[in-house]
């Protein structure tokens, strides 16, 4: 409870600030302070010191997993404030610094409240909860078209995938009588609206799968991700998609996926097409934006395994799957941010001129491709054995498909690496400070440091 | 026959003539009026069936908010009897149809549905429409609930000034 607690009391801190002060800076040390004392406030929770207890009469039901995947998103919004909590501020003529601080905050009680759920009907309000401040976010920058139509989408596509999943939510309450997952039962329902159990629980995973931007429910991505401002992008493709599979695996847990044979085809087949959509259209793009939206795309597909497998592997799979993959993109984002010219040619010739951000962004490119020795190795290889240790060699296709697309994909990351070192050109880039340098070598740090040892994280995570 | 026989039939006189009038008034505004009739009609019935809970609802957002916001968009678009679209007698044959299906299919429902033969409407009886028993249920088993849904609505507050102030 005091995760979600102390996020909305951060958020309401962040909206008074921006009323006493004007300052960026000011603005800015808020916010790094609240989300620490939040961080700090959800730690204790873990390990029950301090942590504040209501009734919720069964409602919400707080284990290891959904707080430490709060922990891991909360640190992956301070690391992403303190690179680009600068060009947050200056969104939009950095008139509404503190009310997209306040906004990111209301965003991450949503977090704490789907990682935690055991009634559809939190389900239901942490996922609104999440995703209206992301709307109001990407069109943070008002003056531009593309950032109008950008939120203009997603709003309309959201509010279409919360019908829904409302609809969803009715169907399965219609048949056990009850908003509570750990007391469903697909066995407890009588044979007359057995139909409906399975039909809900198909429209919840369709709007979850929306959330998350799994194929083919992915068509607002594209667009939205591109229009958004850079630093809204890195936020929504990052903690807020991670927070969709923990959304998901809370869903199916419990044995809730003895439905039958059918639900393990729907599932194979969803992330078969994700994978395609993504890497097959993310080839094509010019613009280093576009093509990371796609890669998003493509990274939910390994990150829906942990879904399908649903074994105590997956659970450990996601968990590092979610700090590899956001670690790696923000730092892929705040470079971007920097950037004059996003599409591929901008990034000419950058080694020479800043041989530090090429580096870094090497790394992160590395990282998401899933080289040995980065983070995103560690997150593939464990997506991969959990699905293997579910299946056998029953799903040893599976395995083989997910394979050769991690393999195309090295070839789009490789692009801007190449573009990166091998040609020539004259980047422009944006001025930035020591800060900003170091911040980047410490996101290229965890990313090597979990690339060697994986366990550091798991290790917290049974502590 | 008693005050509530009597009230009941007056209502549902009402109610169908208004619903009526929606249909034959020319005029769109006068529609969205007579439609606002139907819902007060409706809210009479709801009372009757001692679901205060639900008439107020009724009055507040399908009377109040929606039929306000049907007569701005009627308004915006200038809706008048010289702009309206004439349509041909295939038209008017096809919805005759599939609203005559509809409504077969209504009645045809009720008059077959096992559990509505037994019971009569519940008047002067049955407390689960009122608004203390919903209170209660909203402040004990779904308090938790209840209280998050605030978050929700402060971020749509936050984000509507942040979309919408002139700056």
């Amino acid at each position: 409870m005091n995760a979600i607690i102390f996020s909305v009391i951060g958020g309401v801190v962040m909206m008074f600030t921006g009323i006493i002060t004007q300052q960026k800076k000011a603005i800015r040390n808020v916010a790094i302070i609240a989300l620490i004392i939040l961080l700090l406030a959800n730690i204790f929770d873990t390990y029950g010191i301090l942590s504040i207890h209501i009734g919720t009469h069964g409602m919400l039901n707080f284990q290891k997993f959904g707080l430490y995947f709060n922990t891991l998103a909360y640190a992956a919004t301070l690391l992403f404030i303190l690179i680009s909590g600068a060009d947050v501020t200056q969104i939009g003529e950095g008139k509404h610094a503190a009310e997209f601080f306040a906004l990111i905050f209301f965003s991450l009680s949503g977090i704490a409240i789907i990682t935690s759920y055991n009634s559809l009907l939190l389900l239901f309000l942490g996922i609104e909860i999440m995703s209206i401040p992301l709307y109001i976010l990407t069109g943070g920058d008002k003056r531009n078209l593309k950032s109008n139509e950008a939120s203009l989408k997603y709003f309309l596509m959201g509010s279409f995938s919360t019908g829904i999943l409302l609809m969803g939510i009715a169907l399965m309450y219609g048949a056990h009588g009850g908003f509570e997952i750990s007391a469903m039962k697909p066995s407890a329902v009588s044979n007359e609206y057995g139909i409906l159990d399975p039909l809900g629980l198909v429209l919840v995973f369709i709007a979850i799968a929306f959330k998350v931007s799994a194929a083919p429910f992915h068509f607002w991505t594209p667009d939205v991700y591109d229009g958004s401002p850079s630093v809204f992008t890195s936020f929504m493709a990052t903690i807020i998609k991670a927070a969709g599979f923990i959304a998901f695996i809370r869903l199916f847990d419990n044995k809730y996926v003895e439905l039958g044979l059918s639900w393990r085809i729907i599932l194979p087949l969803v992330i078969i097409a994700t994978l395609l959509v993504g890497n097959i259209t993310a080839i094509f793009q010019q613009s280093v934006k576009r093509m990371m939206a796609y890669s998003s795309i493509a990274q939910a597909g390994f990150m829906l395994f942990a879904v399908f497998a649903e074994n105590d592997m997956a659970k450990e799979g996601i968990l590092i799957y979610t700090v590899a993959y956001s670690v790696a993109t923000i730092g892929i984002f705040a470079v971007l941010e920097k950037m004059e010219d996003i599409s591929l040619a901008g990034y000419n010739g950058l080694a020479k001129k800043h041989p530090l951000l090429a580096a870094t962004n090497t790394i992160f490119l590395l990282s998401l491709t899933g080289i040995p020795l980065t983070a995103g190795f560690f997150a593939k290889y464990y997506m991969l054995l959990s699905v293997i240790k579910y299946g056998g060699s029953t799903v040893t296709w599976l395995v083989i498909v997910a394979v050769i697309f991690a393999a195309i994909s090295a070839y789009y990351y490789f692009r801007v690496i190449q573009a990166m070192y091998f040609k020539t050109g004259n980047p422009e880039v944006r001025s930035y400070n020591k800060g900003f340098c170091f911040m980047l070598v410490i996101l290229a740090a965890i990313t090597i440091l979990i690339g060697i040892f994986p366990t550091i994280i798991l290790n917290w995570f049974y502590f | 026959m008693n005050v509530i026989q009597v009230l009941f039939w007056i209502l549902s006189a009402m109610a169908l003539v208004s619903a009526l009038m929606v249909l034959l008034s020319k005029n769109p505004v006068h529609s969205v009026l007579w439609l606002v009739a139907v819902f007060f009609a409706i809210s009479g019935h709801y009372i009757l069936l001692n679901a205060q809970f639900i008439a107020i609802v009724n009055l507040i957002v399908y009377a109040g908010a929606i039929m306000v916001l049907f007569l701005f968009v009627i308004m915006l678009m200038n809706l008048n009897k010289d702009t309206e679209p004439q349509k041909n007698i295939w038209m008017k044959l096809a919805g005759a149809i599939s609203a005559g299906c509809l409504l077969m299919i209504l009645v045809s429902l009720i008059k077959q549905a096992p559990e509505l033969q037994a019971k009569t409407a519940m008047m002067n009886e049955g407390g689960i429409g009122l608004i203390a028993n919903l209170g209660k249920a909203l402040f004990n088993t779904y308090v938790v609930p209840f209280e998050i849904s605030s978050i929700l609505f402060l971020s749509a507050m936050v984000g509507a000034v942040v979309i919408g102030k002139k700056d």
